[in-house]
């Protein structure tokens, strides 16, 4: 077993190095973009390039190493030439500084000067606080309905929660907020339309929580009902639950001590499951309504092209999808001993 | 049946056949709208008589005219086009001409008139036209000399920029203006406003003379209820002027900085004044000896801790910032961020800027930029023309310009928020790299690592949150101007996906003003709540009329602007290079209609309303005669905003015809016409459905129907968008990779006639911000600009009245040119090149030839791409004209080492280069250490090598 736990875990950190090494060799052979800016703006950009190791600068022009980036004007009127470093060379240069000194980079537009990883680490608090909220919403509830509309199954309470769940699941997080913003921030007036500021007071911190919580949590609420009922709908209809009733249980005593027990074996795997989704699902939501995450952090780098940052906040969300799928797999063999984790045949 | 029908069809045929014959001369009528022809006195002029007659019977003088060969355009509706274009030619300069050389241009253009009369082809008649243009430009003398109108009244210098606005215009290097940015603003009631007409470059007063008379109910912070709520749709990540290039940062860091002098608004509401703020007085000329209000060196006093009770303030609570709260402001402090700013190792932006700019350049100050690589220069700050000093009691700070100011421009120069004093040990405390900003692991805040002097200080920065000012109580007017407790900036970036979420916060009540978005205008455009406000910048699109030689000249493998290789060569498309053809563009876009709907002001304007003719009056110089004049050919015969479909169709027929014959393009037919394909290139997606899809329905519809070539072209507008603003500036409209851009530049609004720099060729004189290419502004052949009787280029009038124009045959020349010998190998090994120096103002040049340096930049044996060089002997001879000639020897030692030094052991180049250096005297001016290189030459590479 603990082979096993460990080779997974090797597997999902070999997954994240072949993710996060397509993912930077991919962007670095997009076209080059220099910054904006004069002279100085592009000798400053490019002498940090040249000592990253991304690019070579010369005296005179070099075809061979391809494309011209830039052609620096030097003090006496000449010029330096700068030309791209091979991608894979440029790979090896930003493993080193990532392996040998936890350089990550720095933020070139977004936060000028300032660590990519400190700016990642100032922000990942929101999402994880607001994921994990969202999180403890939605399973209970989600449950709870599932197992509503099971015991009610055909009839019309069953119909109308499966209804509303058909039409909410279908409905993205970022299409929700703007109607629940509209209704209950613009027209009401009850809830904030944005992100609190840290310094706002308790309450309207909390308040603060309440739509964007709701709005990721509607998806999951939905998926949960569903899955939930669809096992528990199975279970009670299986002969084993047939054996407790005719053995003298009733209803209730069948359905908490055996067919809840049983439906609940692939729901509890899937919480984990959905929590990957959530923090996915955050980088839309967290723009538009201001939350400074790591999920709004992502599509801000993009925008600015700041791709330090962007590695950084790819790596995290990998690391985490990567390592929540092993504690999911590794989680069917607690939870259902009939499954042996690296069990040889 | 059949046969019946064959009948009456046939019949019909007849009768429209005898219907057209006889509408014939009906439709050649056209010619008596030329009143010149008309006008023309029959008895002294015999041939002339001939034009009536034509009129009546155009049969009878066709007969001996070649037929006409333009495709799309009635032969006389082309001449009278082009006779128009004469006319706007002479209406344009007529004003400036002495009598002789007026008489000298109607003469030109009466013979032209009669040269494009009796023309008969196309090519012919454009043949007449190009030779009347030059021959009225050819009336007049060039310009020649040196020439400075710096000092001129503002009237007198409006003027020529009216003049050179007018160029701009015609040649089409100003684009294609859309609209000015200003519109309608919405504000909260309970923002009292400094007034309630809105002031051009000032605005309403909000926070120097404006006051919040209620709470903001939806703010949790009491403390921040009575502070001005507004949002940005980013955060700028630093308030770091110093070292960032965009608006934003600088209007932030505005807020808590302090100036020598600043604007408040006039007792009459309706202009500002100019007023000291750090300083206490006026400028006082040090140098002005002719006594006429202009000096390079000017001196005020300041305010200090010790006299005024001037003091920082921070808001930031780190035991070693709040040392310096309430810490007097003392003399030196003033030099310290100009000291900052211009060490070149600090590498700052604004620095960098500072340092090059040509307007307002303080003296000394590029040479300390250019010395100061390796940090601060002690020797060279001496020479900087910067003073701080104590006198009689009392504190000065005095200025010495490279070029002669007034009062008025020695303020404005000098009254930049980037010279806002700072200490010395609290920028050795938080570093020039983190001043203002963040530090590396954000421990330091902006709060922390800045100081203020301003109306305002920093008093939180939340990232991606907030951004909060508060009053700042050590502020010189804090008792009498803004009575306003603070400013809450939220950072709002749901408002880049959804145009209306800033008016939807306002609505609600949390944001304190908010632009109108296009869709809500109607609701909300009459609402009591709402001001309209003028814009401070034109939005344009520009148009790379360059052909196949321009581009690859400017952009090319390599080009002067820009290198490209070969495989990213844009496809130039020769529509564009025709200037009717942009005209018609021009015509075709309904910019009230298209401007209206989005809140803005329509414009065919290159400088938006905020530019001044007079600004110590604050006399905007959109509305002088000058700027009126300017584009007046824009606007006539339009709906008043440059929009008349039927010039656009005209001007579309006559570039097609103008096309055709040269050969650009060649008629396709109806089912399959030729497609005239153009690319706009937009800053952000969301103005493809904010911006593109109108345009695009606005020429094509004005040039697909049937009616205006019979469908044989057809005119394609695709489109392109960047992802950042910047992207189609940098990637496209800089670089020459566009047909047409859509942008805008802005300038320094109190000195438009030096901000028209931008509209240069010339890249020195644009600072590389050139939009529209095409056409070269250093060739007075290009179009006349006429000034004082005499020719000029743009480039050379613009160098005359913003500094000094060395000007030869009407261009804008340098001092002196340089004429390069390359070298000879002499029978010794020994190598002997030459350099001739030829001034172009003889008379008041002096050039001596101070050092010759031979270079050797890719020196292998010291490593790769290392450089060395060393002085060689040289001899100067000084010819008739001013001319001097260096004559330089490389001895064979040397000439021998370099050779075999360069390029790689295996394939030795023998490159070299030579450096001039020469001490020059121009107009009583000395410089010394001046230098030019020559770059590309080569030793012999011995054959055993």
């Amino acid at each position: 077993m603990g082979k096993y736990v460990l080779k997974r875990i090797g597997l999902a950190f070999l997954t994240t190095f072949i993710i996060l090494s397509l993912t930077f060799i991919l962007v670095k052979l997009l076209p080059f973009e220099r910054p904006i800016g004069g002279d100085q703006q592009q000798i400053a950009y490019f002498d940090k390039q040249l000592h990253l190791g991304y690019v070579n600068r010369f005296e005179k022009e070099m075809p061979q190493y391809g494309t011209l980036l830039y052609k620096s004007p030097t003090e006496k009127g000449r010029a330096y030439y700068y030309y791209q470093v091979p991608v894979l060379e440029q790979y090896a240069n930003w493993l080193k500084n990532v392996v040998f000194h936890w350089d990550w980079g720095y933020s070139k537009s977004f936060q000028p000067n300032v660590a990519a990883s400190v700016i990642i680490m100032s922000r990942i608090g929101y999402s994880i606080r607001l994921n994990i909220l969202s999180v403890i919403v939605s399973v209970p509830l989600g449950i709870l309905l599932g197992i509503w509309a099971a015991l009610k199954k055909n009839t019309v309470t069953d119909h109308t929660i499966s209804t509303l769940v058909m039409i909410f699941i279908s409905i993205p997080s970022f299409v929700l907020i703007s109607f629940v913003l509209r209704i209950f921030s613009y027209r009401l007036g009850w809830l904030p339309s944005t992100w609190p500021p840290d310094t706002a007071m308790t309450s309207a911190k909390v308040k603060g929580y309440i739509i964007p919580v709701f709005c990721l949590s509607f998806g999951s609420i939905c998926g949960y009902c569903r899955f939930v009922r669809a096992e528990l709908c199975e279970v009670m209809e299986s002969d084993y639950l047939l054996l407790a009733r005719t053995k003298g249980l009733t209803r209730r005593q069948a359905i908490v001590r055996h067919a809840m027990k049983n439906a609940m074996v692939p729901i509890f795997p899937s919480i984990l499951a959905e929590f990957i989704g959530i923090l996915g699902g955050s980088m839309i939501l967290e723009s538009l309504y201001g939350i400074p995450g790591i999920g709004k952090l992502f599509v801000l780098s993009l925008n600015y092209k700041d791709y330090d940052i962007l590695f950084v906040d790819m790596a995290i969300f990998t690391t985490i999808s990567l390592l929540a799928g092993v504690v999911l797999d590794l989680s069917y063999g607690f939870i259902d001993p009939r499954i042996r984790m690296g069990a040889k045949k | 049946m059949m046969k019946k029908t064959i009948a009456i069809l046939l019949a019909l045929v007849m009768v429209l056949g005898m219907a057209v014959a006889c509408a014939q001369p009906a439709t050649e009528a056209p010619k008596t709208e030329e009143p010149k022809a008309a006008d023309a006195p029959k008895a002294e002029e015999p041939k002339k008589e001939e034009a009536p007659k034509a009129t009546e019977e155009p049969k009878a003088t066709e007969e001996p005219m070649a037929p006409w060969d333009g495709a799309y355009m009635d032969r006389d509706d082309y001449k009278a086009y082009v006779k128009n274009d004469l006319d706007v030619v002479v209406a344009a300069i007529e004003d400036q001409l002495e009598d002789a050389t007026y008489a000298a241009v109607k003469a030109a253009r009466e013979d032209a008139d009669k040269a494009i009369d009796e023309a008969a082809t196309l090519a012919e008649v454009r043949a007449a036209y190009e030779a009347g243009f030059k021959a009225i430009a050819e009336a007049i003398p060039l310009a020649d000399g040196l020439y400075t109108y710096k000092k001129d009244s503002n009237a007198e210098r409006t003027n020529v920029l009216g003049i050179l606005e007018r160029f701009a215009v015609t040649t089409g290097i100003t684009g294609i203006s859309l609209f000015e940015n200003g519109g309608y603003v919405m504000y909260n009631p309970r923002v009292t406003l400094g007034t309630e007409n809105y002031i051009v470059g000032y605005g309403f007063g909000i926070l120097a003379e404006g006051a919040i008379t209620a709470d903001l109910e939806y703010e949790t912070n009491e403390a921040w209820k009575r502070y001005y709520h507004i949002s940005e749709s980013e955060d700028p990540g630093t308030l770091n002027y110093y070292n960032d290039q965009g608006s934003q940062v600088g209007d932030l860091f505005g807020y808590q900085a302090a100036s020598f002098y600043t604007n408040f608004m006039n007792e009459t509401k309706d202009g500002y004044d100019w007023v000291p703020e750090l300083a206490k007085e006026k400028p006082v000329a040090v140098n002005d000896e002719d006594g006429d209000g202009m000096a390079t060196t000017w001196r005020f006093e300041v305010r200090t801790g010790a006299a005024d009770g001037l003091k920082y303030v921070t808001g930031s609570e780190l035991e070693s910032r709040k040392a310096f709260n309430d810490r007097e402001v003392a003399l030196e402090d003033y030099l310290t961020p100009f000291k900052m700013l211009l060490t070149q190792a600090n590498a700052l932006y604004r620095g960098s800027e500072q340092a090059n700019t040509k307007s307002g350049a303080i003296k000394g100050a590029k040479e300390y930029y250019q010395g100061t690589a390796e940090g601060p220069n002690d020797e060279l700050w001496a020479n900087v023309g910067l003073k701080a000093y104590e006198e009689d009691g009392k504190n000065y700070f005095e200025v010495t310009f490279t070029e002669e100011q007034t009062q008025f421009y020695c303020m404005y120069y000098i009254s930049s928020s980037l010279y806002m004093p700072l200490p010395q040990d609290f920028i050795d405390l938080v570093t020039v790299q983190n001043i203002f900003g963040y530090n590396t692991d954000k421990t330091e805040t902006p709060v922390d690592n800045a100081l203020s002097l301003g109306a305002y200080y920093l008093e939180r920065y939340d990232q991606d949150q907030q951004i909060v000012y508060k009053k700042n109580p050590n502020y010189v007017y804090a008792d009498t101007k803004y009575a306003i407790e603070g400013i809450h900036d939220k950072i709002f970036t749901a408002s880049r996906e959804d145009t209306s979420a800033v008016l939807n916060e306002f609505l609600a009540g949390h944001f304190d003003a908010s632009g109108i978005p296009q869709e809500y205008l109607n609701e909300y455009r009459n609402d009591p709540r709402t001001r309209s406000t003028t814009g401070n910048s034109n939005f344009k699109l520009n148009v790379n009329a360059t052909n196949a030689e321009t581009w690859e000249y400017l952009f090319g493998e390599e080009g002067v602007v820009t290198q490209t290789p070969k495989d990213s060569y844009w496809e130039i498309k020769p529509a564009l290079g025709n200037h009717h053809f942009v005209q018609a563009l021009s015509y075709s876009i309904d910019r009230l209609t298209f401007a209206n709907a989005r809140g803005s002001i329509p414009s065919v304007d290159y400088l938006a309303s905020n530019y001044m003719s007079d600004p110590e009056n604050g006399l905007s110089y959109a509305v002088t005669a000058a700027h009126k004049k300017a584009v007046e050919t824009l606007l006539e015969d339009t709906d008043g905003y440059g929009y008349s479909l039927e010039l656009a169709r005209d001007y579309f027929r006559m570039a097609l015809t103008e096309l055709e014959a040269d050969g650009a393009y060649t008629p396709g037919t109806k089912d399959a016409p030729t497609v005239i394909h153009i690319e706009i290139a937009w800053m952000y997606p969301t103005h493809e459905e904010n911006y593109h899809n109108e345009i695009k329905n606005l020429l094509e519809t004005a040039f697909n129907d049937e009616s205006v070539c019979g469908g044989v072209y057809q005119l394609s507008v695709d489109f392109w968008v960047g992802n950042a603003w910047s992207d189609v500036y940098y990637n496209k409209m800089m670089v020459g990779q566009f047909d047409i851009g859509f942008g805008s530049i802005s300038g320094n609004s109190l000195d438009p006639i030096g901000f028209v720099s931008v509209l240069s060729s010339d890249q020195d004189i644009s600072g590389s911000f050139t939009l529209n290419w095409g056409v070269d502004t250093n060739d007075p052949e290009v179009y006349p600009i006429v000034y004082k009787n005499m020719r000029w280029s743009f480039d050379a009038l613009y160098n005359a009245v913003n500094s000094k124009g060395i000007v030869g045959k009407g261009q804008n020349k340098p001092i002196a040119t340089f004429n390069y010998t390359k070298i000879v190998k002499n029978e010794d090994g020994s190598y002997t090149g030459s350099m001739e120096i030829v001034p172009t103002l003889t008379d008041i040049t002096t050039i001596t030839p101070t050092d010759v340096v031979c270079c050797n930049y890719e020196r292998y044996k010291l490593g790769d791409g290392n450089y060395d060089e060393k002085s060689v002997e040289f001899t100067v001879e000084n010819k008739d004209g001013g001319v001097v000639v260096v004559t330089f020897t490389v001895p064979a030692e040397l000439a021998a080492d370099y050779a075999t030094g360069s390029g790689t052991s295996e394939n030795p180049s023998g490159l070299t280069g030579f450096d001039f250096y020469y001490d020059q005297v121009f107009d009583g001016a000395e410089s010394s250490g001046l230098y030019y290189s020559v770059q590309e030459d080569h030793f012999e590479v011995p054959a055993a090598q």
